[in-house]
This record gives C-alpha cells, sequence and structure tokens, in this order.
C-alpha cells in the first residue's frame, strides 16, 4: 500500500477534491456520532415508555417515539455502529479475499486461474440475499456472522474486478519491462499491478460499502441479521412498517440516515480515486 | 501555387485567415493562427507538421466539425464560391469527401460494408436501394477490391486492414466530391500496402479530377501525391508552395529541420541526423514574434518581432511563401559531431539463436468442441506459427535490424530472444552459454529491452527515480546513496537533467518518456537491447534526437541492438545488418547495404520499393507491386512469399522450400530463383 503514497509531491500545495472533503466530513461525523452515542444520547435506546408512545418529533423527541415509547434518535445514534461496521467489515472482508484471488487469477494462464474462475462463476450465479440467508439460516443469526455472510457474498464481484483490471495491466510494457528484469511474481503484482489497480478497486469499494449496508440492513429486515431490541437501521425500519401510516417518522429517521451515509460513501470513494491517481491529479 | 490550367475560374478551396482556438483550463488555445491556403480544381496540397501543429484542426474547420469549445474565425473560407461555413453541413459528404487515419473506427463492425456505402447514396443523392447498391458494387470495383459483390456484404472485421481503407475511400468517393480529405489515410497501414493505396489515390485523382488535401507527417508520401505544400509549426503556416522546389530546398528552418531529421532508406546511414531541439511552444499564449525561434538555431534578436509570410527574395515569381525573415539564406543546422566508435560490430558473437520457433493456439479448448460427424470430439487445435524456425546472430557492439510488415513475427521474435515468451523449439546461446527457457539474473541483466510505445512502458505511479532506480538495486550495482547517484549519471547519459528525478510518467513528452524508458533498460548496464519499434511512436524531430542518443550508447558502451522496426528508413539509418522477415521466417539476411541494392529477395525489393521517399518522383516506373496483403491464404512446406510474389517461377516455389543463396559470404536469400536473375534487379530505391 505504501506505494501508492506518492513521494515527489512535497512542495506541491494542491486543493483536494470537493467530493473528498465533503464525503469525508460526513462519513467522519457519522462515525463520530456512532462512537459517542452512548455518552451523548438523550435517552436509553432501548428504555420503554409506554406515555410517550408514537409522539411526532419535538424538542424532547427530536425523531419522536416509536410503540414502545422508545426515544428514536437515541435509537438511530446507537444504530450507527452496526451499518459501519457491516458496511466497512464486510467490505474489508472481500478486499482481504478478493485482490489476492483476483490478481493471481490474471497472472496464472493455468488451471489455478481457471480454478478460481469456476468458483467465482458458481458463487456469482446465486443471488446475494439468497447466499447471505444460507449462511444465516443453517445457524443462530448474530451480526458478525452477517458481516461474514454480507463479505463472502462480494468476494467473486471483487476477484473479477480486480482481475478484469489486472489483465489490463498486466499486457502493459512495464510489465514486460519487470520480466524482462526477473522480477517475481509478487513483485510484479504488488509493486507494478497493485498501485495502479487502486483507482478502479476503491470506486468499487465505495459503492461495495453501500452494497454491504444495504444487504446487511435488508438481512437485518428479515430478521437474519440484528435482532430485536438493537437498534440497527434496517432491523428499526422493519419494525416501524405495521406504524407506517400513524408515525412515518419512526422508519423515516433510520432511513434518511443510511441515504446520507450512502451518499458520502460515494462521494468519498469518488475523491479518494481523484487523489490517488496522477494522472487526474497533473490537470488544471 | 500558381493555377495556369485554370485560370479565371479561382480555386476549389480557398481558405484565408482561418483561426481555431479551443476552450481548455488554462485559457483559450490558439490551435490555428491565421493560416491560408488554397486548393485549385483538380490540385493536391499537403499539409505536414508535427503532431500538435494543427493539421487536424484544418480538416475539422473544413468540414465544420470542431466541436462546442472550438472557436472557428476566417477572412474568407470558400469552396467553389460558396461560403464553406455556412454551408458546411450540405457540402460535407457531398462535395467533400473524408478519409481518416484509422480504418477500423470510420466503419461500423455492425454494418455491412455495402450498406455502409450506399446509405449516403439513398441519403444525399436520392437513389433507390438497387440502384445505390449497384452503385457501391460499382465504387468497391473501382477502388482496387476484387470480388466486390462478396465485400459489399461483408462486415468490416472480415476484411484486412488495407481492403477497409479502400473501403472508406470507396465510401468518400460515393457522392462524388471535388474534394477528398486525407488525414494520415495510411498511417496505420504497412507500407506495401500503402503503396497499394497511394496508387490508387493517384489513379483517382488523375481519373476523377479530384482535388485533394493530404494532412501527413510522412514527407515522402507527401512528395508523392501533390503539387503543393503547407508546411505548419503550431498553428501557422511557417512555408508554402510547390512541393519540388520546397522539399528540394526548403528555406524556412523548421522544414530544413525536418529534412535532416529525417532517416532515409535511400541515403542509408548519413552519420548524424539532425535533431531538432525543444518541443511546441505553449499555444495558450502565443508569441506574437517568430514561434519557432526557441528551437531554431539561426535565432538572432529581431526573430522575436512578428513575421510575416512573405515570398523569399528572388523567388517572387514562384508564389513560394515562407515566415523567416532568413527565408532565403543558406542556412545549414548544425550537425552534431559523429562519435568515435571504439566497438565495430565485428566482433564475437554475443547472442545466437539457432531455429528458434513460437506457435500461438487459437481460441481455448471450448472452441474446439465439434459435433461434426455425429458425435461431440475434439478438433485439431488451430494455431499461428508466429515465428518459425529463425536463426539469427548478434555480434558484440553490433546493430541488428529486423524489418517486416506488421504480424510478421518481429516482435514475437524479440520476445523470444529474452525468453519473455518461452519458445517451443529451437535453442538460444548467449556469450557462449545456452540460455533455458526460465534465465537466471545474469541473462536478464546483460539482455534488456527498449518498448515502442512510451505511454505503456513506464509504470504510471512511479517516479522516474522510482523506474531507474530498481533495476540498479535489483541487479547490486549500487545501493543506497551510491544508487541515486548512478540514477543521475543514467539520467545525464540519456540527455536529461537530474532535476527529472521526481516527476511521474504522465508529466513528461513522449521523447522524455522513451529517454527514461532506454535509462531504464540501460541500468543494468547490458550487453545486449531489444529496441521494439524504439521510435516508431515519435514525431520525426524527436525520432531523430533519440536515434542519435542510441547511436552514441552503441558507440559509446558497446551495447549491441536487435533493432526492431517496421520503418525501413530508420532501419537503414541505425543498421549494420538487416534480417527481413516475412510470416515468420527470415527470407533475406546481410550487412545493411547489402540488403538496400540488388541482389534482393523479391519480398525485399517489393518492400524497398513500395518505401516513399522524399525527392524521388521519376521512381514510379520502376515500382513493384504487391497484390492483397500479409494474411492471403498460402500454402505450406514451400516458399512463405510464394503466394504474393511477384517472380513466381511455378509449383516449385509452393512446394518445395527455397534454397539459401549466399551471392557474397555473409549476405543469405532464400529464394527459388537463380542467383543471375537476383543480380539482375534494378535498385529499388531508386538510383542512390
Amino acid at each position: 500500500m505504501s506505494s501508492i503514497a506518492a513521494p515527489g509531491e512535497r512542495g506541491r500545495s494542491r486543493a483536494l477534491p470537493s467530493s473528498l472533503v465533503w464525503g469525508g466530513i460526513v462519513v467522519g461525523a457519522i462515525a463520530l456520532l456512532a462512537i459517542i452515542g452512548p455518552w451523548i444520547a438523550p435517552y436509553d435506546p432501548d428504555a420503554f415508555s409506554v406515555r410517550v408512545r408514537l409522539q411526532p418529533p419535538s424538542a424532547a423527541h427530536w425523531f419522536g417515539t416509536d410503540e414502545f415509547g422508545r426515544d428514536v434518535f437515541s435509537r438511530v445514534l446507537a444504530g450507527a455502529h452496526y451499518s459501519l461496521g457491516m458496511g466497512f467489515g464486510a467490505t474489508a472482508l472481500s478486499l482481504v479475499l478478493g485482490i489476492p484471488l483476483g490478481l493471481i487469477a490474471a497472472f496464472d494462464r493455468g488451471w489455478l486461474s481457471e480454478a478460481i474462475m469456476r468458483a467465482v462463476d458458481v458463487l456469482i450465479s446465486v443471488p446475494p440475499i439468497l447466499l447471505g440467508l444460507l449462511v444465516l439460516a443453517v445457524t443462530e443469526p448474530a451480526l458478525w456472522k452477517t458481516i461474514v455472510a454480507v463479505g463472502l457474498v462480494y468476494v467473486p464481484i471483487m476477484t473479477r474486478i480486480v482481475r478484469a483490471v489486472g489483465l489490463g495491466l498486466l499486457a502493459e510494457d512495464f510489465v514486460q519491462a519487470a520480466r524482462a528484469r526477473g522480477e517475481s511474481a509478487a513483485w510484479i503484482l504488488a509493486a507494478e499491478i497493485l498501485p495502479n489497480a487502486w483507482p478502479p478497486i476503491i470506486v468499487e469499494t465505495a459503492l461495495r460499502i453501500t452494497f454491504a449496508i444495504l444487504l446487511g440492513s435488508a438481512l437485518s429486515f428479515l430478521g437474519l441479521g440484528a435482532q430485536p431490541p438493537a437498534s440497527e437501521w434496517g432491523l428499526m425500519i422493519a419494525e416501524s412498517r405495521p406504524f407506517i401510516e400513524q408515525a412515518p417518522w419512526i422508519g423515516l429517521a433510520p432511513g434518511l440516515c443510511l441515504c446520507v451515509l450512502l451518499i458520502a460513501i460515494n462521494l468519498l470513494g469518488e475523491g479518494l480515486r481523484e487523489l490517488l491517481d496522477p494522472r487526474l491529479r497533473g490537470r488544471g | 501555387m500558381a493555377d495556369p490550367g485554370q485560370a479565371g475560374k479561382g480555386p476549389l478551396l480557398d481558405l484565408r485567415g482561418l483561426s481555431v482556438s479551443y476552450a481548455t483550463g488554462r485559457g483559450q488555445l490558439a490551435a490555428l493562427q491565421a493560416i491560408s491556403l488554397a486548393i485549385p480544381r483538380g490540385g493536391a496540397m499537403g499539409l505536414v507538421g508535427e503532431s500538435g501543429s494543427g493539421k487536424s484542426s484544418v480538416v475539422l474547420a473544413i468540414l465544420g466539425l470542431l466541436g462546442e469549445g472550438a472557436t472557428v474565425a476566417a477572412d474568407a473560407a470558400r469552396f467553389d464560391g460558396e461560403d464553406l461555413f455556412a454551408n458546411a453541413a450540405s457540402l460535407r459528404g457531398r462535395r467533400i469527401g473524408v478519409v481518416f487515419q484509422d480504418p477500423s473506427a470510420a466503419l461500423n463492425p455492425a454494418l455491412t460494408i455495402g450498406s455502409q456505402i450506399a446509405e449516403p447514396l439513398v441519403l444525399h443523392k436520392g437513389m433507390s436501394q438497387s440502384e445505390a447498391d449497384a452503385r457501391t458494387i460499382a465504387l468497391l470495383a473501382e477502388v482496387g477490391l476484387p470480388r466486390a459483390e462478396t465485400v459489399a456484404r461483408a462486415y468490416p472485421h472480415q476484411l484486412s486492414g488495407g481492403m477497409k481503407q479502400r473501403a472508406v475511400i470507396a465510401g468518400a468517393l460515393a457522392c462524388e466530391p471535388d474534394l477528398l480529405l486525407l488525414d494520415e489515410p495510411t498511417t496505420a497501414l504497412d507500407v506495401t500496402v500503402e503503396a497499394q493505396i497511394l496508387d490508387l489515390l493517384e489513379g483517382l485523382r488523375a481519373r476523377r479530377g479530384l482535388s485533394l488535401l493530404l494532412v501527413s507527417h510522412n514527407l515522402g508520401i507527401v512528395d508523392r501525391l501533390c503539387d503543393d505544400l503547407t508546411v505548419l509549426y503550431a498553428g501557422r503556416v511557417v512555408e508554402q508552395g510547390a512541393a519540388t522546389t520546397l522539399l528540394d530546398i526548403p528555406a524556412h528552418p523548421y522544414t530544413r529541420g525536418l529534412m535532416g531529421a529525417l532517416p532515409r532508406a535511400d541515403k542509408g546511414r548519413i552519420g548524424r541526423l539532425v535533431p531538432i531541439p525543444g518541443g511546441l511552444p505553449d499555444l495558450t499564449k502565443p508569441d506574437p514574434g517568430c514561434n519557432f525561434r526557441t528551437r531554431c538555431a539561426f535565432v538572432e534578436p529581431p526573430c522575436s518581432a512578428p513575421q510575416a509570410l512573405v515570398s523569399p527574395p528572388g523567388e517572387e515569381a514562384t508564389g513560394r511563401l515562407a515566415r523567416c525573415r532568413r527565408a532565403g539564406e543558406e542556412l545549414a543546422w548544425p550537425v552534431p559531431p559523429l562519435p568515435e566508435r571504439t566497438v565495430r560490430g565485428e566482433g564475437e558473437t554475443l547472442l545466437e539463436a539457432n531455429a528458434l520457433s513460437r506457435s500461438f493456439a487459437l481460441g481455448g479448448w471450448l472452441g474446439r468442441v465439434s459435433f461434426a460427424g455425429g458425435r461431440p470430439h475434439l478438433a485439431p487445435q488451430a494455431v499461428v506459427r508466429a515465428v518459425d524456425g529463425v536463426s539469427l546472430v548478434v555480434r558484440k557492439g553490433e546493430v541488428l535490424g529486423l524489418v517486416g510488415e506488421s504480424g510478421c513475427g518481429k516482435t514475437t521474435l524479440g520476445r523470444l530472444v529474452l525468453r519473455l515468451i518461452e519458445s517451443d523449439g529451437g535453442t538460444l546461446r548467449f556469450a557462449g552459454e545456452t540460455v533455458p527457457q526460465r534465465p537466471g539474473a545474469g541473462f536478464r541483466r546483460r539482455a534488456q529491452i527498449v518498448f515502442q510505445n512510451p505511454d505503456s512502458s513506464l509504470n504510471p505511479r512511479k517516479t522516474v527515480a522510482e523506474i531507474i532506480r530498481r533495476p540498479v538495486t535489483l541487479f547490486g550495482i549500487a545501493r543506497g546513496a551510491a544508487a541515486d547517484e548512478e540514477v543521475d549519471r543514467l539520467l545525464t547519459l540519456v540527455r536529461l537533467s537530474p532535476a527529472y528525478r521526481g516527476r511521474y510518467p504522465h508529466q513528461l513528452s513522449g521523447g522524455e518518456k522513451q529517454r527514461i524508458g532506454i535509462a531504464r533498460a540501460l541500468a543494468s548496464q547490458p550487453d545486449f537491447l531489444v529496441c521494439d519499434e524504439a521510435v516508431s511512436a515519435l514525431d520525426v524531430s524527436v525520432q531523430a534526437a533519440v536515434l542519435n542518443l542510441l547511436d552514441d550508447l552503441r558507440d559509446r558502451l558497446g551495447v549491441a541492438y536487435l533493432f526492431i522496426s517496421h520503418d525501413i528508413g530508420v532501419i537503414a539509418h541505425v543498421a549494420d545488418r538487416i534480417a527481413v522477415m516475412y510470416r515468420g521466417g527470415v527470407v533475406e539476411e546481410g550487412p545493411a547495404a547489402a540488403i538496400l541494392s540488388p541482389p534482393y529477395h523479391p519480398y525485399t525489393e517489393a518492400l524497398l520499393s513500395a518505401v516513399p521517399l522524399v525527392g524521388a518522383r521519376g521512381r514510379a516506373a520502376s515500382r513493384i507491386r504487391l497484390a492483397g496483403d500479409v494474411s492471403s491464404p498460402s500454402g505450406a512446406g514451400g516458399c512463405r512469399f510464394a503466394h504474393r510474389c511477384p517472380r513466381r517461377i511455378g509449383p516449385v516455389c509452393d512446394e518445395v522450400a527455397p534454397p539459401v543463396i549466399e551471392p557474397v559470404p555473409g549476405h543469405r536469400i532464400a529464394c527459388h530463383l537463380p542467383p543471375e536473375t537476383l543480380a539482375a534487379m534494378p535498385p529499388a530505391l531508386g538510383a542512390a
């Protein structure tokens, strides 16, 4: 990873991409809230309060209250870490497995590549939600299992993308030059290919994080992820469903938070790609 | 640009004071600055200049196809008396035809050739579909495509590059245009195919009275087709006049520089090429004075004043124009001194390939599953013999030039001798030792490669210093601070300042990137370099500098090169010995002077006579033309060139492998023709 840190930049001041700044601020703010949530939350997120059931947003309850009188704002705060953990955890898993597999599949022209790619074909042909269901249905639901399930679902997608990018780069002359020096396969992949593969991988990662959050929420919505009374956002939306007419804020608050988080992550990914690509940097 | 025959009718195309500018992030870029040119009816104008000089902007402006970001202004722009810009949409495609560089991009891959040519006939000419189809076939026949009906039904991918370009020309001719714009029409084609296309264009011009505007970087083809020449430099016309006089005695220092930088097949090794230092000026801030003066060897203080495009003294009557206050003076570019050659390529053998072969399988095993005959089975694997039993020798400090057309296997051979791809037959020896399929660090250090495409040969994520330092440390040549010093030394060796260390490839020009590629290859202090089309992507002025550099390095370091190129001029300039490849095999090999003059292998003869030369207009009579192209089918077992050979004897050529004739020791020709016949061939490069 160190080779993406570009030397030779010192002395050159340049503005960060605005998408990176805004995406970073929002994601950072949500991450911060997820961490300090327990201390700043006005109420206990799981405390029932029958007297204030289904209250609309007010000064006392910013996002209103749910059917048990729990404070929706406090619950949303407490749920942020589920979504963040889900998105980043699952995607990190898919990267850790997908990048090496994809690079090997690109470099090797023999049976190993064939084996990896056919396995990927099989996995990719199963709908992701079904694959997640399969993993979760056979065991007791738990958040970490959801993360692993979602991460595994995205490994074949990551593998394919890395392989496609790697194949293109392996055809470049600078790789031939490395072969002409007798460089090892590992060096070629790590030092010549990977630094050039980051931009598409990062964009894909941002996209995957958002999908992972959505898929995780969907699994929770289906009752296979976080379990009540956890305030996972997908689960909150699921629980709000019967009250959608009377008290839309119960579902709206976690829904909007999801939305803002996803957009911010996408902006962040776009900004990172711009920052890391020296070709985009030299312009202007 | 006198036009005596058509006096009074005025030129067909008349552009006066055409300016084009593009909006960019750094302000307005003045791509064309008040250029004027006129093409008489039936006349042919050549437009030359290096990349970025504005040639293509002229073509796009004439067609009215400049995008939204472009601002076009002109004092007058008339086509046959009409306002060109007001009527651009109705003129283009009807009275003005156009042929671009890449025929593959010009044709829609999803439509048949016939339907693409017939479409404008129906659209613009109001023909019925059957009339248009008949006309299409007539057009395809006119541009020399055999079996025109079959071609009309074919899709672009079924045709070779030369056939596609013929089809594009047929399409451009469909609406009987008066003017044909040709933007680098043969740059993507092989030299023998290029010669066919140039013949075709010459014939069309004579038959149809077409006017041509030929945009090219190649002075040879411009000289062949055009009456008049316009030389563009950084958006300005620097010289204009009749092609013959202009190329004989160029008046402007830039044109003189271009001529001096050009390696010429007919001149062979002319000592030193004259590079033009520097690069194009910044067009966002056009220099009001002479914009070539920063690169010019004859610059004087008054050159910073605006220069007018006027006739040089004593040439007012010829209509010749030059934008230089010193035009007409005897201006000879300083020729860089010839270095002392310490190593002549006559030493001991360094690299010896013996019957090297490599085939490539076509398609995977799934594609071979066949159901013919009722039950599934695996059909035999289709293979291409890219390199077929090639033997060659490179001596210490010697340059072996390898020429041949695209697809002849020269790149594969270059990779085979470096063991970058494994051979499936033959042996390779380097410095007396057999090189295994997976050679060790010793061979890797001593044999290196320089690539064609400067954009893909450098890792865009590494700085110049990182790129050059890697082989230095990898092969243990230097470590730590000593390695940094070595990087600086290598940069100086390829004539770049050590200030380039921190730059990334995208911050370098094409010529600079190529130097970095050379420095990287030299970093391991090799004895042998494969230069795979190492100068083909560069402009002539830059190419001259890189060729001189490679020349110097050979002389100073004693490095031997396998110099692969399709450009015979370049090969003639650099090579001590030349090998000519055709369809995976070497058909002729010998000292450079012996290859470039008779006796020839018939393929060499055709190849050489297809080379467009500057100032060789009388050569047409002796031209040999090859029919078809490399991909035409041929029988196995016989001579690999028999299917296209203009001197084919008979079935013996198809069935029996040709014997190797050695007219003089070291000059080998594989041909069935008797040595006397070969010796009686006329010189294909003209009387040089």
